[in-house]
């Protein structure tokens, strides 16, 4: 097929940009030294110190993960900055005057919808840069209906009960290689606490950014609904253009009570590193809720587009009985980039659902995988699963993987996997142009066909955002 | 004798002296083990099969024995018949008498070893140790082969049988190997029966040239004490069709290994298998299907039935690689859960590196359809007999498809047995 999108042209990365502020960082490098110094920096009570050092020590017995299905040089831990904030012109912000308008028009670039004008739109965001909370617009009339959302900082200084009670819970510190590792130098992160009864007004968004070259981001997301209790929230990710690789490890939790739900929606777009896979983000994170409550619900969509190295399962412990997890996902890989993502679905209560869809594409030299688990245990009585699982290749150097575990120890449970892997029809472009569509846009709307399911569980402004990026992702190399 | 460690089942084999034959195949297996330890559950290939009972069983080298096989004759092949017993030839029960011209079918102890290409196909997988334990000391086997254009009418049947004597479990390591020509077809029976305690591991290579067509039936009827680990390394030529079906009823344990590599254009692949369980048995298949060019197409059905507190585990892989455009290959998986402590455990797996391709993979666990039994329950059947129907119902699809008549009859009945469906016989 001749076409002009043979030419394997890139859509630059456009959130590729440095903000040129002064940032306040840790030395390089890994020790207790340099929990302690994040710790006191933060000024964080005893028992918090003393989480961080014990992950710490066991970070150190644990040996770095090699099964994902990706290549790639490991990081080397001294080199990272583990803390890195933007110098306050002042102690603290009161208002977003005060805040550094550099960083303002960083994230006016990013479109993030922090001021006034844009909160018209209806989202409290909790933004993070680096390492450190920025601004959280909207929390007093959250407040007034008793939802808390702020960075983790914050919380600890005043919900210290709640984090005591939830840190830890879902992602225990020995739980793998990354996630202690974040345990033991999270720096910040976003806290929600939806109090009983409470259905959230509005959607939580939390944006997050790496700003400086070697920095790694270790933020760490707690979430809580209470009996009844429902939230949707959204997290977007964004870095500079380096040359060089930055980690990301992140950790997310996620609990809910009886009748509760929370749906955790990410669009990710860190930079991926140039079309010879030079620089990027890797993205090693631990995301899981936990369905405590009876008839409790936990939704994960995710666009994944970024990220040199994605390394990446959000999952689902459904315990109480009729608890749901679903997972919604589309993973784009282009040029070099190496996906390994998918989730675990772990059904241990009785009556338990989950769904899984996901939807790779992979184009130029990169590959994709799916990896997931669906495990039944003995007293999941009734237990219901189904999963597909549809990847798309693009090009003759991609590839598209798919490997699904299903363990099923209840004879009363369903379980369902279903995995295809096809390409553009020439017969569909055909039709389309036939009938006067270019094929850029002929290609963009299967694509959108290809990953409806997906995208229809996204909010409405990120279903929009996710469309254009696969749009812009896939710009030139396809034909 | 005090019970062996796993370093001890290597080396009481290993100890023994290295036979004449096939030394080049053997001295390289001997150097890779050298650097090998029986898997754990810690080795991704082998995450849900513990090899604790081989690992606390003691083996010793079988030794030929006296056995009676007239229930497993087959009358369609009554002069096409090699048996083995603990690995080694039976005369007495071998049967070739009606071979076509030109067609062998003989012990590879009796074969010129430089016209057999024996371990071509099968020494690839060098990371297996129990492929490489046999390569190292396999005590003989069977070697088929069938010219160019020729058509084998009989079914060929190839017999390993086991027998215990004495106390201590005995070790067999037999081995087939089948060459089809251009344009030859044939079809192969290839059982495994044993009683007693005892270890088979196996290694099977199947080699169709451009344009044959192989028919292979593999049917694991060990005894429910018995250890089978079987190796099938398969190679499909240009347009050659090759069609496969694994039936697994006994062993406490048993392993299967196929890996089939599509080797040339226009190949053609079936590789079906049925596992039924019950009581405390693990059965265990791995299977690859390695698509090297483009234009090949496979099929893959494997069904699995646990009862009891057995375990079925099954992990398929179909791997596309650079440049195999237009392959068309799809798996299916499908477990039926009858018990409470039943467990299956299922990986289907995709890797493709072509993108003009057609794969699809699915995998089911669950139990028998509410709807069905409800059906049959509509038409007068009771529960059980409903159950049953449908139990059998799902296994003997596999079946449908096998040639030979008389196999197909004595597989039905022992299904039949199994799924306490006897009262169906008429069907059979």
């Amino acid at each position: 097929m001749s076409s002009p999108l043979q030419q394997v042209t890139s859509q630059e990365y456009k959130y590729g940009f440095v903000t040129d502020i002064e940032s306040e960082s840790a030395p390089p490098g890994l020790s207790e030294d340099t929990i302690r110094m994040i710790s006191a920096k933060k000024g964080e009570p005893e028992w918090l110190l003393e989480y961080r050092l014990k992950a710490y020590r066991h970070w150190l017995t644990m040996i770095e993960p090699e099964w994902a299905h990706v290549k790639y040089q490991k990081p080397d831990f001294q080199k990272i900055v583990y803390y890195s904030a933007p110098k306050p012109k002042e102690a603290k912000y009161k208002s977003l005057d005060e805040v550094d308008p550099e960083l303002l028009r960083t994230f006016e670039k990013l479109g993030v919808p922090m001021d006034e004008r844009k909160a018209l739109a209806g989202v409290a965001v909790d933004v993070v840069f680096d390492s450190v909370s920025v601004t959280t617009t909207y929390k007093e009339r959250l407040g007034a209906i008793g939802v808390i959302f702020c960075s983790l900082s914050e919380a600890v200084h005043e919900h210290p009960e709640l984090v005591k009670k939830y840190l830890g819970s879902v992602v225990p510190y020995a739980d793998n290689f990354y996630a202690a590792l974040n345990s033991a130098v999270f720096t910040d992160g976003s806290f929600v606490f939806i109090p009983k009864g409470v259905t959230c007004p509005m959607d939580l968004s939390t944006y997050f950014r790496i700003n400086n070259k070697d920095s790694g981001q270790f933020e760490r997301t707690l979430i809580v609904a209470e009996e009844g209790a429902s939230v949707s929230y959204l997290e977007g990710c964004t870095a500079p253009q380096f040359d060089t690789n930055q980690l990301h490890a992140a950790v997310v939790e996620l609990v809910t009570l009886d009748d509760a739900s929370i749906k955790y929606s990410t669009v990710q777009n860190w930079y991926a590193g140039d079309k010879d896979g030079k620089g990027g983000i890797f993205n090693f994170v631990t995301k899981r809720g936990l369905c405590k409550g009876r008839n409790s619900k936990i939704s994960w969509t995710q666009v994944e587009t970024g990220s040199a190295i994605t390394w990446k399962y959000p999952s689902c412990l459904l315990v109480g009985e009729g608890s749901i997890g679903e997972f919604y996902s589309v993973a784009l890989t282009n040029h070099k980039q190496q996906a390994d993502t998918g989730t675990k679905m772990i059904h241990i209560g009785r009556n338990t659902k989950s769904t899984i869809i996901s939807k790779g594409i992979s184009a130029g030299d990169s590959s994709n995988s799916y990896r997931g688990l669906v495990k039944v245990q003995p007293k999941a009585d009734g237990a219901r699963n189904f999963s597909q699982c549809d990847s798309m290749l693009i090009g003759q150097k991609c590839s598209a993987n798919t490997f699904p575990y299903i363990e099923v120890q209840n004879k009363s449970a369903k379980v369902e996997h279903e995995a295809t892997t096809s390409k553009i029809g020439e017969e569909q472009l055909f039709y389309f142009q036939q009938r006067g569509i270019p094929m850029e846009d002929a290609i963009s709307m299967i694509i959108n066909g290809f990953c409806k399911d997906v995208f229809r569980e996204l909010p409405m402004e990120f279903a929009v955002e996710a469309t254009n990026l696969l749009s812009l992702k896939l710009e030139g190399s396809v034909g | 004798m005090a019970a062996l460690t796993e370093c001890c089942l290597l080396s009481e084999l290993l100890a023994a002296p290295r036979p004449a034959e096939w030394e080049v195949l053997r001295r390289s297996a001997e150097a890779r083990l050298q650097a090998q330890e029986l898997p754990t559950l810690k080795d991704e290939d082998w995450k849900y099969t513990d090899l604790k009972a081989l690992r606390e069983t003691a083996f010793t080298p079988g030794v030929s024995a006296e056995v009676g096989i007239a229930e497993n004759i087959l009358p369609e092949a009554v002069g096409t018949r090699l048996v083995f017993v603990n690995g080694h030839f039976a005369p007495r029960l071998s049967n070739t008498s009606a071979l076509p011209p030109g067609v062998r079918m003989l012990p590879l102890a009796t074969a010129s070893a430089a016209a057999v290409s024996l371990g071509a196909l099968a020494t690839p997988e060098s990371s297996d140790i129990f492929a490489n334990l046999n390569h190292a000391r396999f005590t003989d086997g069977a070697y088929l082969f069938v010219p160019k254009n020729v058509r084998v009418e009989a079914p060929l049947h190839v017999l390993f049988l086991s027998h215990q004597e004495g106390a201590a479990a005995t070790c067999s390591l037999p081995r087939l190997l089948v060459v089809l020509e251009r344009g030859a077809q044939a079809q192969i029976v290839e059982e495994y029966l044993g009683r007693g305690q005892y270890l088979t591991n196996a290694v099977v290579e199947v080699h169709l040239h451009e344009n044959a067509n192989l028919t292979h039936e593999r049917v694991q009827r060990e005894s429910k004490d018995a250890i089978h680990i079987t190796t099938l390394a398969a190679r499909v030529d240009r347009g050659a069709r090759y069609v496969s079906r694994t039936l697994s009823l006994g062993a406490r344990l048993s392993r299967q290994t196929p890996k089939v590599r599509m080797a040339e254009e226009g190949a053609e692949l079936e590789l079906h298998g049925l596992a039924l369980l019950d009581q405390d048995q693990v059965a265990d298949t791995h299977s690859l299907i390695d698509h090297l060019v483009p234009h090949c197409s496979s099929r893959q059905l494997h069904k699995t039935i646990v009862d009891g507190r057995s375990r079925g585990i099954f992990n398929g892989k179909i791997f596309v690689h650079p440049g195999a455009q237009q392959t068309d290959a799809q798996q299916q998986a499908r477990s039926l859960l009858l018990s409470e402590h039943a467990r299956v455990d299922a990986k289907p797996e995709l890797e493709i590196y072509a993108d003009d391709v057609k794969c699809a993979h699915g995998a089911a666990i669950g139990q028998l359809d509410p709807e069905e039994l409800f059906y049959l329950q509509s038409r007068g059947l009771n529960l059980e007999t409903a159950r049953n129907l449908l139990t059998y119902g799902f296994a003997a699809e596999l079946l449908a498809a096998i040639p030979v008549l008389s196999l197909r009859r004595q597989l039905r009945r022992a299904v039949m047995a199994r799924t306490n469906a006897s009262e169906l016989e008429v069907l059979a």
